[in-house]
């Protein structure tokens, strides 16, 4: 970001992108999860255990939406998969791999 | 490479979970809906086959260009249990790539058997993996060495009827909307972690084959291998087995751990030294998938290397785009791998220490006499 002309407006854009990232995982999770009340959690909620309760089958189903809506391929990325800490990390993980179109 | 299936059937090395069956002048003597009275009987050749399969725990599914009603029908005249049904005017491919979602396992695990030419080519294009056979070659697949598992195990036996299980407890879950958890407890969930005996050899060496998703290894495990495991002093190999209100899976996965040097499970706490418990293998069977197993198998695996007096776990896993599920439950128990550090032959060593506060087994895990 740092590297971005002076006189643009990089961090509107980025913030909004990244609100409209955790909008739609907001989405998946619950739709992964098959539970409607996660759309409500805050951003950093962890997702494994007891936070968001995402386990090997709902994380897989989870990275294979995001790899389809976002082209990226978070497993192939993020050997540890620490990226799916929180909504929050996922989200941030996700806008600095896509999206490179509106640039 | 050619997309003309029709040279020769191209039989591979994997073993087939899967035999996707055309309907038409396939499994029936003729075409369903072009008999205005009584639909044509089952070929009797092939209703033999999937009989025969079907005993040996290869499951069955349709894709049909049919009305729904076509299936019924193919299951009463054959008396085979269908694990998927895709039936509608889509492509062929399509419907096996969902019927493979639906069951959890990878296209290399599915033969497809088709009368028609063109449906065959079209599958041999689009899922290079898939076995592609005419029902001439289905007929004799009973005789080839990738319809035939070398053991036959009780779970394998099930298999068709534990698929059918599968259907009704994800609708069950689909339907709660509550946390997993609480889907598990209500499900009447029990699990049971026990030492390996001698006679569950050919059931992990099943496993060691068959599960790829939750998988560490990445390599399939002899029984001889297996047998000498279980009479090592220095390795510990750990069952877990699986049952709820809609059905009793069996033992579904596993745990291999072994001691790095001179720490025993006998040590008194007071001689705890440094060293780590290395796992070389746990898997998981893809019906335990979502329901908590791999969780707790994890979890009793910390908390039993931590008693051996171990102050760290290692679990060598091999990093491919098919286990993603067993690195997330890796992740999920709190093990980590140096960044870049997948290793040529494409494992990296996951860990983490056992030091302090351990996670608790849920209430509906049973251990059961690990030495």
């Amino acid at each position: 970001m740092t590297d971005d002309p002076v006189g643009s407006d990089p961090m509107t854009t980025d913030v909004g992108r990244l609100a409209a990232v955790e909008a739609k995982l907001r989405q998946l999770l619950a739709e992964v999860t098959g539970r409607p009340d996660l759309r409500k959690i805050p951003v950093d909620t962890p997702l494994f255990g007891g936070g968001a309760g995402l386990d090997s089958l709902s994380g897989t189903l989870l990275l294979r939406q995001v790899q389809r809506l976002f082209g990226v391929d978070v497993a192939a990325e993020d050997l540890n998969l620490d990226s799916l800490e929180s909504l929050s990390t996922l989200a941030a993980f996700i806008s600095a791999r896509s999206g490179s179109d509106s640039r | 490479m050619t997309t003309d299936a029709d040279v020769a059937p191209q039989p591979g090395n994997a073993v087939i979970k899967c035999v996707v069956w055309d309907i038409d002048n396939t499994l029936l003597d003729g075409v369903y809906l072009e008999w205005a009275g009584e639909p044509p009987p089952a070929d009797p050749v092939l209703a033999g086959v999937l009989r025969e399969l079907g005993d040996r725990g290869i499951l069955q599914a349709l894709a049909s260009r049919n009305p729904f009603e076509a299936a019924e029908y193919v299951r009463a005249v054959t008396g085979a249990e269908f694990a998927s049904v895709e039936c509608g005017w889509g492509s062929k491919a399509e419907a096996i790539s969902r019927i493979a979602a639906d069951l959890d396992i990878p296209a290399d695990t599915i033969a497809f058997v088709d009368d028609d030419m063109v449906e065959r080519a079209e599958v041999a294009a689009e899922l290079p993996d898939v076995l592609v056979l005419t029902p001439e070659d289905a007929a004799e697949a009973a005789d080839w060495p990738q319809f035939s598992p070398a053991v036959i195990t009780a779970e394998a036996r099930r298999r068709g009827e534990l698929y059918a299980e599968r259907r009704r407890r994800q609708a069950a879950a689909s339907a709660f909307g509550g946390s997993r958890d609480d889907f598990l407890r209500q499900a009447g969930t029990r699990i049971t972690i026990s030492p390996a005996q001698l006679g569950d050899v050919p059931r992990l060496h099943e496993l060691s084959v068959r599960t790829h998703q939750l998988n560490s290894g990445g390599q399939p495990m002899t029984e001889a291998e297996l047998s000498g495991l279980l009479e090592s002093p220095d390795h510990e190999v750990a069952t877990l087995r699986m049952a709820d209100d809609f059905g009793d899976d069996g033992l579904v996965g596993a745990a291999i751990l072994a001691r790095n040097g001179a720490v025993r499970a006998a040590a008194p706490p007071a001689t705890k030294t440094l060293a780590s418990i290395t796992v070389p293998l746990i898997m998981m069977s893809c019906r335990a998938l979502g329901r908590g197993a791999l969780d707790a198998l994890l979890t009793w695996t910390c908390r039993a290397a931590a008693a051996a007096g171990a102050s760290e776990l290692a679990v060598p896993c091999l990093v491919t785009d098919r286990n993603v599920p067993m690195r997330l439950a890796l992740a999920a128990a709190g093990l980590r791998a140096a960044p870049g550090s997948v290793a040529a032959d494409g494992r990296a060593v996951f860990a983490r220490s056992l030091v302090g506060d351990l996670p608790e087994l849920p209430g509906w895990v049973t251990v059961e006499g690990t030495r």
